[in-house]
């Protein structure tokens, strides 16, 4: 209710609520710092939650998020409405995130399947939103990380395989491996899961 | 199937859920203000309770003892959420029993 108070006064009189609050949290006013928690909060958590398969790196990427946009308000000159602005330092240091964790993480010999499988098991399932949504998130969570983060990234972030190389650190060739891996390891999971 | 269409199919399973209105936990706001609140003390004072006050802000009744007092504005600066128990129900908790107003860890219980 207090986001849609924010956004409602914001349209109204333009970003001078926006204002209100950075100063508010630069003058480390208790109070407005609080506000400004909570609105950050509730900007950026849905778009980490359905970013990140594991539930535990969630809080200490949103923790981050917050307190580099705390560190950089001083800039915010008030042009972009603080909303974009956050969210503009959220992709950032999801990126960063992403950038790190693929880079970190070898792939056991376990994990890596042949590239394509005899079998190619349909994924079009006859389920509603909801459920479709709990079982990619499900799949996702017990995917290998480097392979959930690749396919969230390029599907859902709509990155291409040439930015996605570059961030990471790897040549083309290696990205395009490591998601047809992700690919297949997705397939193969989301039809043990709907077994 | 053609790899064209796991393509398609991987990008519809995968697009953006539809969740938009989802709300951040509210324990998970309580850990954040927190923190962040620690990191503005760690360069200097918080601003004092008079001064939130006299810039509209509501605050609890304990901080309003506070706020009266007969003590310099120095003493009316620290975090006095450090050492109540608001604060560590409503870290640890989704719905905490705390329910007094002016205290940011029962608002963030309501938003």
């Amino acid at each position: 209710m207090q986001a849609q108070y924010l956004l409602r006064m914001s349209e109204e009189t333009g970003v001078t609520e926006y204002q209100r609050l950075v100063s508010g949290v630069l003058a480390k006013d208790r109070k407005v710092t609080a506000e400004f928690v909570s609105h950050c909060a509730d900007w950026i958590y849905p778009f980490v939650r359905h970013r990140l398969p594991r539930a535990e790196l969630v809080e200490d990427l949103i923790q981050e998020i917050v307190f580099a946009a705390w560190q950089a308000l001083p800039s915010f000159r008030g042009e972009a409405n603080l909303r974009s602005w956050v969210m503009g330092i959220a992709r950032h240091k999801l990126d960063d995130c992403y950038r790190r964790r693929i880079r970190e993480l070898e792939m056991s010999d376990e994990d890596e399947s042949p590239a394509e499988q005899a079998i190619t098991p349909c994924l079009e399932q006859q389920l509603d939103l909801a459920q479709r949504q709990k079982r990619v998130q499900r799949v996702l969570a017990i995917l290998p990380e480097p392979y959930a983060l690749a396919l969230i990234w390029q599907y859902r972030d709509e990155k291409s395989i040439r930015e996605m190389a570059q961030l990471a650190g790897k040549t083309e060739k290696a990205m395009e491996r490591l998601l047809a891996r992700a690919r297949e390891n997705f397939k193969r999971r989301w039809s043990d899961d709907g077994v | 199937m053609t790899e064209s269409d796991f393509e398609i199919e991987f990008r519809a399973l995968l697009s953006e859920p539809q969740e938009i209105s989802e709300r951040a936990p509210s324990s998970l706001k309580a850990r954040l203000y927190s923190g962040l609140i620690r990191k503005q003390q760690e360069n200097g004072p918080l601003a004092s309770l008079s001064a939130s006050v006299k810039a509209g802000n509501a605050i609890c009744v304990f901080e309003k003892l506070v706020q009266i007092a007969p003590v310099g504005e120095q003493a009316k600066s620290p975090f006095f959420c450090a050492a109540c128990h608001a604060r560590v129900l409503a870290e640890l908790f989704e719905r905490p029993p705390i329910f007094w107003s002016g205290c940011p860890y029962v608002d963030f219980k309501k938003s």
